[in-house]
């Protein structure tokens, strides 16, 4: 297989493997594929990228988690 | 003071207690929860309200909760509802625009418009901004789901609990919000 030679084979994995959400069998396949075919593992590297981005939101700003802290109930 | 008085005051005081631990983990996770918060929210003034509708209600309802299960997705659950309820959802006609059929398709345009060929140089097209703008284009159904599962890292099964859908509702929103989420990305990304 040439690096960049068209490849569907993991498309339809590739988000169920992100999520944990194979089989270990099915896993195992995935894993196997993506070190041999660079076109997938390439797509992969870049969707695992976009979900750290996704997760990367700014962070609560600390006025907000004082706020929070002010609404617990008086004892 | 009598045995019953005794009694009735140590009920009180474990209560007390209970209480506060509630409220001391359930702060410990505001980080957290404000990420998804903020997903499925149109601004950032937007999520702070729902932070503080979500931990008033958490804070008078925490009776409620059982301890020990899960309670990052109990709060996440008062979000959703609360998120539904205030209507701040009703702004986009369904869902019908036809979409892509792969799911390399984000990726694919983007290595035609950079040029690039290595998946980290693709991925700095990118920016939290693009995402919080494609995010706010994605129909709240699918983006609930894309959020909980993307952002918040729940399960299927938990997703499926916290919006109190099927599994597999869960699955083929995820599947269609995706790719709506791309094709969105795509937009902002490359096309302006």
């Amino acid at each position: 297989m040439t690096d960049d030679e068209r490849c569907d084979w993991c498309e339809e994995v590739l988000q169920p493997f992100l999520d944990r959400n194979l089989t270990d069998a099915e896993r195992q396949e995935a894993e196997e594929h993506l070190q041999k075919c660079k076109y997938c593992r390439k797509r992969y590297h870049f969707e695992e990228g976009l979900r750290l981005l996704m997760r990367q939101a700014e962070p609560m700003a600390p006025a907000l988690k004082k706020r929070l802290s002010e609404l617990r109930l008086e004892l | 003071m009598s045995e019953t008085s005794e009694n009735e005051a140590r009920r009180l005081a474990e209560d007390a207690r209970d209480r506060v631990n509630f409220e001391e983990e359930a702060l410990a996770l505001a980080d957290q929860v404000y990420r998804v918060a903020r997903g499925v929210s149109r601004s950032k003034e937007e999520a702070e309200d729902l932070m503080q509708e979500t931990y008033a209600r958490a804070f008078r309802s925490w009776q409620s909760y059982t301890p020990g299960t899960n309670l990052r997705a109990w709060l996440l659950r008062i979000l959703t509802n609360l998120n539904i309820d205030r209507g701040r959802r009703a702004q986009r006609a369904p869902d019908q625009q036809p979409l892509e059929e792969t799911d390399y398709f984000l990726y694919n345009r983007l290595e035609q418009a950079t040029g690039e060929t290595e998946a980290e140089r693709v991925l700095e097209r990118l920016s939290q901004d693009h995402v919080a703008e494609a995010l706010s284009a994605v129909p709240h159904d699918f983006r609930d789901v894309v959020v909980l599962v993307d952002i918040g890292d729940f399960s299927y099964a938990d997703a499926a609990q916290i919006l109190d859908i099927p599994i597999g509702t869960v699955m083929s929103r995820l599947h269609r919000g995706r790719r709506i989420l791309k094709k969105e990305l795509a937009e902002v990304a490359v096309e302006t």
